[in-house]
């Protein structure tokens, strides 16, 4: 059967709706500061073989990794009605650990018709330090391992999985509330879902999840069909917490309406937490291409059937177990995009702008309050977007694999003991250029109890890149000043436990330059 | 007592008079560089006690930017706030993500050296020099409005006060977040208080003539409510989303009349459609987002999408056929109309023959059938590609009322749908049964039902305080404390231009300890058990799950004081004419061509029965009643169809 253009244009909207309105239970209804007011959660809808049909535009990290959960846990299989798989190993599915994983299948007339999936970043799964951030070197330090099982049978929940895993973390009623939401989630989408199938047949449904994902597909071969055929060669750095530069080399071939990604060259993975495992390297690299489609485009796994990818096993694109893998998600990532982005650079002279800041400068903290509660915090902090052919980068915002909201200050205050000094644009930070890149922000914390805390960042050497005759913008710094103003500039990786009345003060990189311009 | 109700619009503006049990409507343009001319214009010679009044100059001065020269003092540290936003960018896969710019600029951003905490202690005392140095400051920069904005003042205002007092000594008059939104996240307080300073002289020099024409004139809020003009000037943040309010309201009071409370309102206009859900009373959100600024302020939840009569269809270089966002708007206007080349929702309408080509639509140009034919060959075989174009534009409307209805915890077969706005009783019969709505009711007026509207709104004033605390028996002193702050205020309020309230509704902003997002409950009374009880209810019917053991969180207390109009006696005819004569005309139903009737609006007295396939036109507007579609005209001159089979 084949659907109609007004027809893909109906169904797109109907299944996103599914996932849509999955997010929104999850983002209204959860407890982590992370879930709730940042959004750092996905939900999606696959196929009964496990293809990506819609997924909700959350945060891009989760673009490409979420059909890895699907599979991981098909090992399930035979599934039941009531059955829900839970899931956070990054080498099974995941991304990072805190990014937990449910997955329902969805049945009609007795038989899996199709997969209902969230995945929510928990802000504490536990590990080596609070929030489950740490400057790590090997995935056991970065909190419980998850592997697929089940975490309803048949409806029931499986207590015993439920309470090893709540035992592991430092705040388990906040994470009770999490997979409350992420339940409720669920059973959104099957409602939704289960209406869909009512209303216009197994058959139509079944149709339409196939027709959208080659309309996808159509979509993405006309946006790479526009960029002349190539190799783009490009590189960029990751500045490990050793002191070494570790290289990501991409070399992009454009054939007619495919894209492959090869990232031979790339460093080994390395005795940190900078390892991306291929999910994540693939959401990046998506990512960029998905930025190329129009903004209607549905995201489904119609997008990738024209991207090839190359990822060296054991590299910094493509970690192999046991290597830790937190910031492989939220900063190696950052860094993929900047690759990828500098090859499409060269073959769409005009069309992209420079780097942005290329760091979520990730902050956690964690302690135990006067009254013996314990508490758990992570954020990530903004920078300067790159300047680019259309005007100047916006200054303080989220960019690329992240779009994750503040927490307010008037709200955070209240639930940890600290103080929030200064939350503003670090003046002059963004590349010079025609066009300025944005610039990155200043935060400035002070503890009021005793806390352990890590910030993982980068671009504290290496500068985002300007463009087109830009110049770079300036990199990030991180100082911590002791209760009588004595300052100390941190690295880029720190972990730290300052005492009451010390402050934490975060610089975040500004964005590249772009065109000749004034200095 | 007489009353009558204007609504300014882009094009026109509405009035409809309601005296000795008649409804008068008329139609006069509207002088979009004062728009107050053209409402003194078309007022009769001796105007009624009651002048209610909504118009779009405040959202229109926000849209532009248009206003005067606006400075933000706030808590040293933060001076931007209104640029960092909540930091995230509006379209997730964007190149080069930009937001919009607020109405205050970066450099005009002032830092006080103060801080209290959480708790309203203070870690930074305000000195009198600092006070000094922060007005000299204010002053050199050449700003005409201020607003103030400091960390944790809707705990403790104390140092905004100090703030106010020195500006307005040195003669600069300012807007202070306690009192427009003194509710916890200092993002949304600084916005919602920095767009109040700017809008005010606007909105001030708007009013200014009706105010000196007009003794008893009432101004229409985004809330639903009508308010004296001090009191909207008082908080001028409240006039943003007036407009699409009197719709609702008219709505309703059309409905309720008719004998239907639980409506869902269908406003489709030339570039956009308003959808709203009420449950016997339109639903109040907290909070809005218009233009990537955020306002902490009470509207009507109106879910708006963009697709009306004047969107313009494509197809995309996957084949999908897209309607909108992109419009025609008035000019070009769609293709039918003479300048336009690109095919609209409009146009499809007309080749579909569900718009008749001898109606002029919004007076003066016919439009032309081949016109529209020929833009839309653009996208296939023109009748086909005009039966897919409705189609698309009736799924995007479908979905913003599922999104209003179903995904709120509300079925939609237990409503009906008051259709409206140019073309909403084009559209409504098929987007009922693609939604299960089994009624349309189309208003004997539904081109001025906004202004019918504000003659039905109560005076009302909400008044709202932030307080965040644990909902059990040890805080209910302080909420009683609270509670009775806020009837005092709202009593206080309301007195100045409307009397002692009719009517005290409470509300309480609550959440589970741990989550950030409140629902807004109405709750019975402003105690604990009473605040826990309506939360756990109203968690259960909007998500599907409660936890009735989990501890439950206050984070604002709200209190409404109304003074209800009298209700709207509409008049009833009682001139029956069971058949109307109509005139033969083919129209495209579902999947053909099919001979239905054209007939005149004027023509169906009460009691008159309708089956489709129909085509029902009048002035402003025109109804489509699809095969299987049959209804009748109520005493009130109503149209009620329902879906037969």
């Amino acid at each position: 059967m084949n659907l109609t253009p007004a027809q893909l244009t109906i169904w797109n909207g109907l299944l996103a709706s599914v996932a849509e309105e999955m997010g929104v239970t999850l983002g209204l209804t959860a407890h982590s500061p992370n879930i709730r007011e940042r959004r750092d959660y996905s939900c999606a809808l696959f196929d009964a073989g496990g293809e990506l049909v819609a997924q909700a535009a959350h945060i891009p990290v989760h673009l490409g990794s979420m059909p890895e959960a699907v599979r991981a846990v098909q090992t399930l299989a035979p599934w039941q009605p009531g059955d829900i798989a839970i899931v956070n190993d990054p080498y099974l599915g995941g991304t990072h650990l805190p990014d937990v994983t449910l997955v329902a299948p969805f049945f009609w007339e007795g038989r899996v018709a199709a997969f209902l999936a969230n995945r929510a970043h928990h802000a504490d799964i536990g590990g080596m330090a609070p929030g489950s951030m740490p400057p790590s070197e090997e995935l056991y330090q970065e909190g419980v391992i998850v592997p697929p099982l089940r975490l309803t049978a048949a409806g029931r929940l499986n207590e015993d999985v439920f309470a090893l895993i709540l035992r592991n973390v430092r705040t388990p009623e906040e994470r009770r509330g999490d997979f409350d939401a992420q339940l409720a989630a669920l059973r959104t989408g099957e409602r939704r879902l289960r209406s869909l199938f009512e209303r216009y047949g197994a058959s139509t449904v079944f149709a339409a999840m196939e027709e959208l994902q080659s309309y996808t597909e159509r979509l993405t071969r006309a946006a790479l069909a526009a960029i002349p055929d190539g190799t783009y060669a490009a590189s960029d750095v990751i500045e490990a917490p050793d002191g070494s530069l570790l290289p990501i080399v991409l070399s992009l071939r454009i054939e007619g309406e495919t894209a492959t990604f090869d990232f031979s060259g790339t460093a080994p993975q390395h005795h940190s937490s900078f390892n991306a495992v291929a999910a994540v390297t693939v959401s990046a690299a998506a990512y960029c291409v998905r930025c190329l489609l129009p903004a209607h485009a549905p995201s489904n796994a119609g997008f990738f059937r024209p991207l090839r990818f190359v990822l060296p096993e054991g590299s910094l694109v493509n970690a192999r177990p046991p290597a830790a893998v937190s910031a492989g998600n939220v900063e190696t990532s950052q860094r993929i995009v900047d690759v990828v982005m500098k090859a499409l650079a060269a073959a769409l002279p005009g069309r992209i702008p420079a780097a942005s800041a290329g760091t979520m400068t990730n902050f956690t903290f964690g302690g135990i309050r006067a009254d013996g509660t314990r508490f758990a915090y992570y954020e990530t902090i903004p920078g300067g977007a790159g300047a680019g052919p259309s005007g100047p980068g916006e200054p303080a915002i989220q960019t690329h694999m992240t779009n994750t909201a503040n927490t307010p200050v008037e709200m955070l205050e209240r639930d940890f003991p600290m103080v929030v000094w200064r939350f503003e644009v670090r003046r002059e930070s963004g590349g010079a250029g025609a066009h300025r890149g944005g610039d990155g922000v200043v935060k400035e914390v002070e503890f009021l109890s005793p806390v352990n805390a890590a910030v993982v960042a980068n671009r504290h050497r290496v500068p985002p890149w300007g463009l087109a005759g830009g110049g770079p913008g300036t990199p990030g710094t991180t100082l911590l000043v002791g209760p009588h103003g004595e300052p100390t500039e941190l690295p880029a990786v720190a972990s730290i436990r300052p005492g009451p009345g010390t402050r934490l003060r975060l610089e975040t990189p500004g964005g590249g330059g772009y065109g000749h311009g004034p200095a | 007592m007489a009353a009558i109700g204007i609504d300014v619009g882009g094009t026109f503006t509405d009035f409809v008079l309601l005296a000795d049990g008649v409804i008068r409507a008329w139609k006069r343009l509207s002088t979009p560089a004062d728009p107050s001319k053209a409402v003194l214009a078309g007022l009769p010679d001796v105007p009624p006690e009651r002048v209610v009044h909504g118009s779009t100059v405040a959202t229109n001065a926000l849209l532009e930017r248009r206003g005067p020269r606006t400075v933000l003092l706030t808590t040293e540290g933060f001076r931007d706030l209104l640029t960092i936003r909540r930091q995230t960018r509006p379209s997730l896969y964007d190149l080069e993500p930009r937001r919009t710019p607020h109405v205050v600029r970066p450099e005009d951003t002032i830092g006080v050296r103060e801080r209290l905490d959480a708790h309203g202690r203070v870690l930074v005392p305000l000195g009198d020099e600092e006070l000094q140095r922060v007005v000299e400051a204010a002053r050199a920069t050449g700003g005409e409005a201020f607003a103030v904005c400091l960390l944790h003042s809707y705990v403790d205002d104390r140092h905004e006060r100090l703030v106010a007092a020195a500006l307005r000594a040195a003669g600069l008059e300012c807007v202070l977040s306690a009192d427009i939104a003194p509710e916890p996240r200092e993002y949304e307080r600084a916005s919602t208080t920095a767009i109040a300073a700017f809008l005010r002289p606007t909105i001030a020099r708007y009013l200014e003539p009706l105010q000196a024409a007009l003794r008893g004139l009432r101004l229409i809020h985004s809330a639903g409510g009508l308010v004296a003009p001090e009191e909207a000037l008082a908080r001028p943040t409240s006039m943003i989303l007036s407009g699409p309010a009197g719709g609702v309201l008219g709505a309703l009071a059309v409905a309720r009349a008719a004998g239907f409370d639980r409506i869902l309102s269908f406003d489709m206009g030339g570039t956009s459609t308003d959808v709203a859900l009420c449950l016997g009373e339109p639903s109040v959100r907290n909070e809005s987002e218009v233009d990537g600024l955020a306002i902490r302020t009470p509207a009507l939840d109106v879910v708006t999408v963009g697709a009306g009569g004047g969107s313009i269809a494509r197809i995309d270089a996957g084949g999908a056929l897209l309607v909108g966002p992109e419009s025609a708007g008035a000019d070009p206007g769609p293709a039918c109309y003479g300048r336009g080349l690109l095919p609209t929702v409009t146009d499809a309408n007309l080749v579909l023959g569900r718009l008749r080509p001898e109606q002029a639509l919004g007076g003066s140009v016919q439009p032309k059938a081949e016109r529209a034919a020929a833009a839309l060959a653009r996208l296939g075989s023109p009748v086909e590609a005009a039966a897919a174009v409705v189609a698309v534009a009736n799924a995007a409307m479908a979905r913003a009322l599922r999104r209003v209805s179903l995904e709120r915890g509300h079925d939609p077969a237990t409503f009906t749908l008051v259709a409206f706005g140019g073309a909403g009783p084009l559209h409504a019969c098929e987007l009922a049964a693609d939604v299960g709505i089994p009624r349309v009711l189309v208003p004997r007026y539904p081109g001025v039902l906004s202004a019918l509207g504000m003659l039905a709104a109560p005076e009302a004033v909400e008044v709202q305080r932030g307080m965040v605390c644990a909902v059990d028996e040890a805080a209910a002193p302080a909420i009683a404390n609270l509670a009775a702050a806020l009837e005092r205020e709202a009593r206080q309020r309301l007195a100045r231009f409307a009397g002692e309230p009719a009517a005290l509704r409470w509300y309480a902003d609550a959440r589970y300890v741990g989550q950030a997002h409140e629902l807004r409950v109405a709750v019975a009374a402003p105690a604990p058990a009473a605040i826990a009880e309506a939360f756990h209810a109203a968690h259960l019917e909007r998500f599907g799950f409660h936890a009735p053991d989990r501890p439950v969180e206050l984070v604002a207390l709200r209190v409404r004081a109304e003074v209800p109009v009298p209700e709207i006696i509409f008049p009833r005819s009682h001139v029956a004419s069971p058949l109307a004569e109509g005139t033969p005309a083919m129209v495209w139903t579902d999947g053909g061509f099919e001979a239905a009737t054209v007939l005149h609006r004027e023509a169906l007295g009460v009691g008159a029965t309708v089956e489709g396939p129909m085509v029902i036109v009048q002035d402003d507007c025109t109804t489509y009643v699809p095969p299987g579609w049959r209804g009748r005209t109520d005493v009130f001159g109503n149209l009620l169809l329902e879906a037969s089979r």
